[in-house]
């Protein structure tokens, strides 16, 4: 494997004290009550998302806790991040809350310093900007070098040709574009409203709407420039694996959530004159996504342990992301899959609760890469062999 | 000075975490025997004497016990690292009931006499002790247990038949658990009680497996004496002690070593079959070294407990359950890997080296079944986790 790249260095010291951390968790889980009538209302609106909750949001803070103290933010971690992320997956929030807050906020904040780079992390502190990443292609992939965007030089900016997708920012104000240019990818700043940048609404499975973005020759001017051909990929690396890790832990909460609803029925539905839930073979696969949930769990925590405090290297913050984002993909379609067949089929009603977080696993299972793309890649950078370090090949054997 | 054991060579406190690792380390890299690293089983007293002997000298022995009681006193940390370490070097684990099971029920429920005449032997490995609960009528439903003892004078007499006692013909002594009142409800009337396997009327028969070896037994009890001072925890209170003694046991049948040795053979099949570069391999390869790596982040959860002095939870069966059903899953694909070379029993040549392919199978299959089968792990959880009714 190649030298090492080391992880982007953040402006500020970032730092959540347990009693911080437990704060913020009291004060999700107070607000970010389950209601999915409220996820439906907003899925069926022109918005895709709810204002007032974003400002809620903003006002609290937590749209910030990944941002530094200088540009606004604070300053709190990846651990914070990742415990609201937790709480919004329990309650189906469909809120932008990793694509913007997180994502978006650390390519920011890992970006060099530069006005624009500053005033946009302000805006979207307080909850005035909604900022999209646009870094895949229009088949996905997690390699940041699939970009099927160009930055090609025009006057002291560039011109940006191509289509990127899957931005799951509904009402976008503008684009952090990552973009291939002679000298590796560059990060730059389009208007969602300006000239040669087309936006397009893919409906999600939840109701949520991603963006499909196509650039003609779209011109961004010098100081647009986040990052300049050849700084963008570790930047953009590093926010991705945050993103991930974050994202995960949303599944996570949703998980948690499904099989709260699922054991619930279980308990209280009866046929046989007896609760199912007393039924062995019920039990059995209830436990079974239970064990998922748990594996999801710990790998969360010792996740963002991991990579909280911005130790480690690039490849290591990936393969731990990866390792942690195939778990969560794999448990929260395992469990929402057989949440359904375990209700019977009121699971399969949009009436019944559970469908919002069917609809939100799916969701949430494909983006940012799916289980088997990130196992691919956990397995590709894994140590081959299974974890006996000092074992010397062939003399183990008896 | 201490009571037990030998004195500890230093104070382990004062090192930090990694020159602890170093030393413990250097320990057995320096000493233990080369071919007995990673044996595909359960190796047998004779093979491992000499080596635990010499733990016992130094005072390792006891890795998790106090150091009062002549354990090496480690805090938490250091304790998983001496685990590790000893996991990590692949060193083979002997009958050690009694450094396990036998020393922390007497240090909890023991009384004085009974400390001061058993932990010198188990610190000494002068006395190797093995497990009498499973009987031909009572494996999972453990409580239904028929063997009696009944209280004659200063001795107890028992008479029944245990099985699937595994190392029997290592032990010396033997703990087991007899009905010592049939007329109430099935978990109230069982004693624990500590057995010399040389006392007349023990006869032990060793069971052959499907995979050839002798790894369990059989105990037959004929009118066995036993003193009434080997009596622990009370009488008719051997639920409770053996019950205290099951969250160990799960954690440490979940650890992840058993399904991290099968990935390491299961690369050198793949690698001696030239298939380690297929994509299809490695796509599974991957989603099992997914669930071992998974499994490590769980089984680090509940060592943390544990070395921690909490109480262990009815969740811990999730280890028992994913590390047990790993290990099988990669068992698999070993045979799988393998080929034509998968029906061979033994070493066998399976291209560029000669592997045994049916080890790692015959070390999962038992695993799902001893401790608690894991359908009965899988009732606990839904019963006292989940908070599913009863059927």
């Amino acid at each position: 494997m190649s030298t090492p790249v080391p992880i982007p260095p953040l402006p500020g010291p970032e730092e959540a004290d347990a009693e911080t951390l437990g704060m913020i968790a009291d004060a999700v889980a107070a607000y970010a009550v389950p209601d999915v009538a409220r996820t439906r209302r907003v899925r069926d609106s022109a918005e895709g998302f709810d204002a007032k909750v974003w400002r809620d949001m903003a006002e609290q803070g937590w749209l910030g806790v990944l941002v530094p103290e200088g540009q606004g933010g604070l300053a709190l971690g990846l651990e914070a991040a990742a415990a609201i992320a937790r709480r919004l997956g329990y309650a189906a929030f469909p809120e932008p809350y990793v694509p913007v807050a997180v994502l978006a906020a650390r390519v920011l904040s890992r970006a060099p310093e530069s006005a624009l780079r500053d005033d946009l992390l302000a805006r979207l502190v307080a909850g005035d900007l909604l900022p999209g990443v646009a870094w895949q292609g229009v088949r996905g992939g997690i390699d940041v070098t699939g970009t099927h965007v160009r930055a090609v030089p025009a006057g002291d900016g560039v011109h940006l040709g191509g289509e990127s997708r899957f931005i799951p920012v509904p009402g976008a104000d503008g684009f952090i574009v990552s973009a291939s240019a002679d000298g590796g990818l560059g990060l730059y700043w389009a208007e969602a409203g300006q000239e040669g940048v087309d936006v397009a609404a893919e409906r999600a499975a939840d109701g949520t709407r991603s963006l499909r973005v196509t650039f003609s020759d779209a011109l961004v001017p010098a100081e647009n420039c986040l990052a300049a051909p050849g700084e963008g990929a570790a930047i953009l690396r590093a926010a991705l694996a945050e993103a991930t890790v974050a994202a995960s832990a949303e599944m996570t909460g949703l998980i948690e959530r499904a099989l709260d609803i699922t054991l619930d029925y279980l308990r209280t539905r009866e046929q046989f004159n007896r609760p199912i839930g007393s039924f062995q073979a019920l039990q059995h696969r209830a436990v079974d996504l239970w064990i998922q949930k748990e594996l999801a769990r710990t790998t969360l925590d010792a996740t963002v342990r991991a990579l909280a405090g911005g130790a480690g290297n690039l490849d290591g913050w990936e393969t731990a992301a990866s390792s942690l984002k195939a778990r969560a993909a794999i448990a929260g379609r395992l469990v929402a899959g057989q949440s359904v067949q375990l209700h019977g089929a009121i699971g399969f009603t949009d009436e019944y609760e559970l469908g919002v977080y069917v609809n939100r696993a799916l969701v949430l299972a494909a983006w940012l890469g799916n289980a088997a793309e990130h196992q691919r890649r956990f397995g590709a950078r894994a140590p081959i062999g299974g974890a006996l370090p000092g074992q010397v090949k062939g003399e183990g054997r008896s | 000075m201490t009571a037990y054991g030998v004195p500890q060579e230093r104070d382990w406190d004062a090192l930090t975490d990694e020159e602890f690792r170093e030393h413990i380390r250097a320990e057995f890299v320096a000493n233990y025997p080369a071919h007995l690293r990673y044996p595909p089983r359960r190796l047998r007293w004779r093979d491992l004497e000499d080596w635990y002997r010499r733990m016992a000298r130094k005072g390792w022995i006891a890795p998790a016990w106090p150091a009062e009681y002549g354990g090496m006193g480690l805090s938490a940390s250091k304790l998983l690292i001496f685990l590790e370490e000893q996991e990590r070097h692949g060193i083979a684990r002997f009958q050690d009931h009694g450094i396990l099971m036998i020393g922390p029920v007497l240090m909890r429920f023991g009384t004085e006499d009974q400390r001061r005449r058993f932990l010198p032997g188990i610190l000494s490995c002068d006395e190797i002790w093995c497990q009498g609960y499973s009987e031909p009528g009572a494996g999972s439903d453990l409580a239904s247990l028929r063997t009696r003892a009944v209280a004659d004078g200063d001795h107890f007499v028992i008479n029944g038949q245990k099985i699937w006692t595994t190392l029997a013909q290592d032990a010396t002594h033997i703990f087991v658990l007899a009905r010592t009142d049939p007329d109430v409800k099935k978990q109230e009337g069982i004693s624990f009680l500590l057995v010399d396997i040389a006392t007349p009327g023990i006869e032990v028969r060793p069971i052959r497996d499907i995979a050839g070896h002798e790894e369990f037994c059989e105990v037959f009890f004929d009118n066995v004496r036993v003193p009434a001072e080997n009596l622990v925890g009370g009488l008719n209170r051997g639920w409770t002690v053996a019950k205290s003694l099951l969250g160990f046991e799960r954690v440490s049948l979940g650890s992840p070593k058993f399904a991290e040795y099968g990935l390491h053979v299961l690369v050198e099949t793949a690698e001696a079959c030239g298939v380690l570069d297929d994509p299809v391999f490695r796509d599974k390869l991957a989603g099992l070294q997914l669930d071992v790596a998974h499994l490590a982040n769980a089984y680090h959860h509940f060592a943390g407990i544990l070395t921690r002095g909490e109480p262990l939870g009815p969740d811990v069966s999730l280890l028992k359950i994913w590390s047990t059903e790993t290990f099988q899953r990669i068992a698999d694909l070993i045979i799988e890997t393998a080929g034509a070379a998968g029906g061979l029993a033994g070493e066998v040549d399976v291209g560029a080296a000669e592997i045994n392919v049916l080890a790692a199978y015959y070390k999962a299959r038992p695993a799902t079944i001893y401790g608690g089968s894991n359908e009965i792990q899988r009732n606990i959880i839904a019963r006292n986790v989940l908070g599913l009714p009863a059927g």
